[in-house]
């Protein structure tokens, strides 16, 4: 009976053995594997034995053991087969992806040519990427200023970035799961991949486009309802056509690339970044919307909770001069009225009020030092470099007033402002609406989806009443459209020797729709002056009294 | 067994129709694959046609001769030859300058057609197989003689080893038919000091082997040290030395013998790994070939993305990039196999290649002549370890040696020398009985 039992507990011990061995290492040749494998051909052995033993008794035994040997043998020879095909088949495809390595897969780029890349599109349909056939070649070519959405297609180069990158799986059809997909694959016939269309609105990127005209910076619009991004401008920018090495490019085009690619890299405005997500800012007065949300909340202030103001404060030895007040003889001004004159020596004191811990508090749940969840790379915004620079008192005033180590993309501001809109919620903000197959039929749907909660129904009310009065009655006055719900706050944010950078935030609301906006440009000079104009024109456009 | 007249051999002829579909099926896939349409001729299916007809007159041939021996050797093999024929046909280079013979898939078709021919005359001539024992000498002379040659004035193909002579329109590979002499040798040898194989003897605490186990011992392990050092050829010396040891052992039963001349081998190839950086390098790329894998380490790399590429189901026949691995109709022939018929057509074969020992094994087993069985099992090995050999170099279970796969491979030399090897199992299986 007991020897019934060894020859089937050694073969499992050998497939437990053989398991462990492909999960603990990465390659075939690693010594370890090497020891499992002798190790797993002795169990063979064992479970083989008494079969042999068996036969042995009529036979001559020592062709038996040849004969054993020969087998064993064939069946690691199995093993490995089994392994590289099935088991290290990602390991090895991913070695080949690093374009680095100078290791040329031609059946990579085979399959590559046999599927047209499915297009990218905006939200009205027209093409900012698709593949083109130029001379038999099949080359990726990108139309209007918006192409640097897509990012690059480069597989004789560079591979891919941007959405390229992050939707390749759809653009090159792998994703594909139908039993057509499967049976297309099969037989060889010619496939398609999937397109993908953005949430876009053509013409207000280029509008934004335009407003920001060759000036550094970034915009982002967004739909507050949905959290689709309806325009989303970079300046400067890059143009992903020189960028795009198709397979079989002459040596020629490649070194065109690589150099262009230099360029940019070089090039210290630096055009690769897309700015409004991936470029970090001193947010400025803007930053006030947050402290104020953080005193509201925590019941440290009201609206109308008045503060002193008499155009200088001093924290331990740091003067905090006043520049802002609309009238140099009146000393005390309510929380709304800092607000919508941006007075930085009341936030000041707010920030004062509030502690470290309640503005970090409330910082982190409107998203800083969160990765936002996005179809591309989002730079962290932050409230400090280190972590004991607001338990000094100076420190934490000044970046109660927006300055500080503060450093934030316009996509958060943009999202804090949603929150307002929202009654408190961050939506997932997002770029690609669906894919769709070759054919034009729906493939996904993008469900709008709540990311987190910023601040409670109240605060968000009282922050909505806070930014209208400041377009009201505030130094957003310009930002005011007829027939429209504004709100806004500008900013001004202190960089150094050089001009500060501009900044605007607002949102619109108009029956039922509700956009938010956010504007930074680069060393603009006055928020109000230079970023408030171009918001408030991106906000009428987008509720349609533009 | 008694000599019968003609016979028709049913069973092989049967199961030689699964061969002649694949010859068929295969040969159009890749012919439609490269078109790229669906239209064909027969004519375009010739080359099939021409191997079907062989297989078949091989059988008829086999029958009239009388043969009474196993009926799955050929059908296997015919199997092998199939998936090599197919393999030429696919990958297709042009060798040389042009000509009718030019491309690789057409030579491969003439050496095809050659090697039956080896196996119809080898099948007709060789009655008995205990002949050969009597010109043991003969064969030992011989293949040291064409060893030598080789090495004095062998041309290196660009494998980094002299292994072939160059005759003019062709070259050949000594190093194959030296295997089969070798093993003729070494069963008659082994068995004419049959009676000595209990008298080992005493020094101090070592149980010695008798002296005429001992010499050839100790002269194989020079032979093989000599082939590593002198040839570079790690394949051929693991090659010959193991059919050695499996030789003796089959003879002596001693299988401390074999541990021995395991562990005499492998502090040769220590010993040389110190002294050789070339030794060295190799057993470098084997273990890591991504330390270099646009030089050295291409061929590796390259074949470990065929077989990557080609997963469970493969990409079919046509449809893959073999031609991406260097050297790939002889040093890479399974890799090529893996990619494009996947896992499943790349265990089949192995499969193919374990039934065939298996059955070589059990026709030996079945052998009461002890010249007859010792040179079957020699025989079965040659053909069996040379298949670990170059499959584990394939997958990197081993350093990838020079050998050939038998029967897939391209090469004339070592196709003729195992379709001799079958010729020889055939008759050899005549004579197992009980």
């Amino acid at each position: 009976m007991v020897w019934r039992v060894v020859p089937a507990a050694a073969f499992l011990a050998s497939l437990c053995v053989l398991a462990y061995g492909i999960v603990r290492t990465d390659d075939r040749t690693d010594p370890t594997w090497f020891a499992l494998l002798l190790v797993a051909g002795v169990l063979w052995g064992t479970a083989l034995a008494p079969e042999i033993r068996r036969l042995a008794r009529r036979r001559g035994h020592p062709l038996l053991h040849v004969a054993l040997v020969l087998t064993l043998g064939f069946g690691l020879v199995t093993v490995q087969i089994l392994r590289v095909q099935l088991f290290d088949r990602e390991r090895i495809l991913a070695r080949t992806s690093d374009p680095t390595s100078g290791v040329i897969d031609v059946r990579r780029y085979a399959l590559e040519r046999s599927i047209t890349r499915g297009k990218i599109l905006l939200s009205d349909g027209s093409v900012i990427a698709e593949d083109k056939l130029e001379n038999g070649r099949r080359v990726r070519r990108y139309l209007t200023s918006a192409a640097y959405l897509a990012g690059y297609y480069s597989p004789g180069l560079y591979g891919a970035a941007g959405l390229e990158a992050r939707y390749d799986a759809d653009l090159s059809g792998r994703t594909a799961t139908t039993w057509q997909a499967w049976l297309d694959g099969v037989l060889h016939r010619r496939r398609s991949g999937n397109d993908i269309v953005l949430t876009i609105d053509p013409r207000l990127q280029e509008l934004g486009q335009s407003l920001l005209g060759d000036r550094s910076g970034g915009i982002v619009l967004l739909d507050a309802d949905t959290g689709a991004v309806l325009a989303l401008v970079t300046a400067p920018a890059f143009d992903p056509n020189l960028l795009s090495v198709p397979l079989g490019a002459s040596a020629d085009e490649v070194r065109r690339a690589a150099s262009y690619l230099d360029r940019l890299r070089e090039d210290g405005r630096g055009p690769l970044l897309l700015r409004p997500i991936q470029g970090l800012y001193v947010p400025g007065s803007t930053f006030k919307t947050i402290t104020a949300a953080a005193a509201l909340q925590s019941g440290v202030a009201t609206p109308d909770t008045v503060y002193r103001d008499d155009g200088a404060l001093v924290i331990d030895s740091r003067v905090i001069i006043e520049q802002n007040r609309p009238d140099t003889t009146r000393v005390s001004y309510t929380l709304r009225e800092a607000y919508g004159y941006s007075l930085n020596v009341v936030y000041a004191q707010v920030g004062l009020a509030l502690g470290a811990s309640r503005l970090e508090e409330t910082a982190r749940a409107a998203g800083l030092g969160e990765r936002i969840p996005f179809d591309l790379r989002v730079a962290v915004s932050r409230l400090t470099d280190s972590p004991d620079f607001l338990n000094a008192p100076a420190g934490l005033a000044e970046t109660a007033f927006g300055q500080g180590q503060l450093l934030v993309t316009p996509l958060q501001m943009a999202l804090v402002v949603t929150g307002v809109v929202r009654d408190g919620t961050l939506p997932e903000p997002y770029l690609v609406q669906e894919t769709r197959d070759a054919a034009g039929a729906v493939v996904w749907h993008r469900e709008p989806r709540v990311w987190r909660r910023a601040f409670d129904q109240e605060t968000a009310r009282a922050l909505h009443e806070l930014m209208t009065w400041s377009v009201e009655h505030g130094y957003a006055q310009a930002a005011r459209i007829p027939g429209v719900t504004v709100g806004g706050k500008t900013g001004t944010a202190e960089v150094g020797e050089r001009a500060p950078h501009a900044w605007f935030i607002g949102f619109a609301e108009r029956d039922d729709r509700r956009v938010v906006v956010s504007v930074v440009v680069e060393h603009g000079g006055s928020g109000a002056q230079v970023a408030l104009p171009i918001g408030r024109t991106l906000l009428a456009a987008a509720v349609g009294t533009g | 067994m008694k000599r019968g007249g003609p016979v028709v051999r049913w069973l092989e002829l049967q199961l030689l129709v699964v061969p002649a579909t694949a010859a068929l099926v295969g040969l159009l896939t890749i012919y439609l694959a490269r078109v790229g349409t669906t239209q064909w001729t027969w004519s375009d299916l010739t080359v099939s046609l021409i191997f079907i007809a062989v297989l078949g007159l091989t059988s008829l041939w086999l029958g009239i001769l009388g043969l009474r021996g196993d009926q799955l050797v050929l059908p296997i093999v015919a199997m092998l030859a199939c998936l090599g024929l197919l393999l030429s046909q696919r990958l297709s280079p042009t060798v040389g300058g042009g000509g009718l013979w030019a491309s690789l898939s057409q030579r491969q078709l003439a050496y095809l057609l050659l090697a039956f021919a080896v196996l119809w005359i080898t099948v007709a001539a060789l009655r008995r197989l205990e002949w050969i024992k009597r010109f043991k000498y003969t064969w030992a002379l011989g293949a040291s003689a064409l060893t030598l040659f080789t090495m004095l004035f062998g041309t290196d193909l660009g494998s980094g080893a002299r292994l072939w002579l160059d005759l003019g329109p062709i070259t050949v590979q000594p190093g194959e038919i030296v295997k089969v002499l070798l093993v003729f040798f070494l069963a008659s040898y082994l068995d004419d000091y049959r009676e000595l194989l209990t008298s080992s003897y005493r020094i101090g605490p070592l149980s010695l082997p008798p002296i005429p186990y001992l010499i050839p011992l100790v002269v194989m392990w020079g032979i093989a040290v000599l082939a590593i050092v002198l040839q570079n050829d790690l394949g051929n010396a693991l090659l010959l030395y193991g059919v050695f040891l499996v030789m003796l052992y089959a003879a002596s039963g001693r299988g401390y013998y074999v541990g021995g001349g395991l562990l005499a081998f492998a502090g040769a190839v220590i010993v040389a790994l110190r002294l050789f950086p070339r030794v060295q390098q190799r057993i470098q790329i084997w273990l890591n070939p991504w330390s270099d894998p646009t030089g050295l380490g291409m061929q590796p790399v390259q074949a470990d993305l065929a077989f990557a590429h080609g997963h469970i189901f493969g990409s079919g026949w046509g449809f893959g990039y073999p031609q991406a691995i260097p050297v790939v109709a002889t040093d890479y022939a399974f890799a090529a196999i893996g990619e494009e018929l996947g896992s499943f057509g790349a265990i089949a074969l192995v499969a193919l290649y374990l039934v065939l020992i298996l059955r070589g094994s059990f026709i030996a087993l079945r052998i009461r002549n002890g010249f007859v069985r010792v040179l079957t099992v020699g025989l079965v090995t040659v053909l069996g370890l040379q298949t670990i050999i170059i499959l584990g170099g394939n997958v990197r279970l081993l350093p990838l040696t020079g050998i050939t796969l038998p029967f897939v491979s391209a090469g004339g030399s070592s196709l003729i020398t195992n379709f001799f090897i079958v010729g020889l199992l055939l008759r050899a299986s005549e004579q197992a009985r009980g």
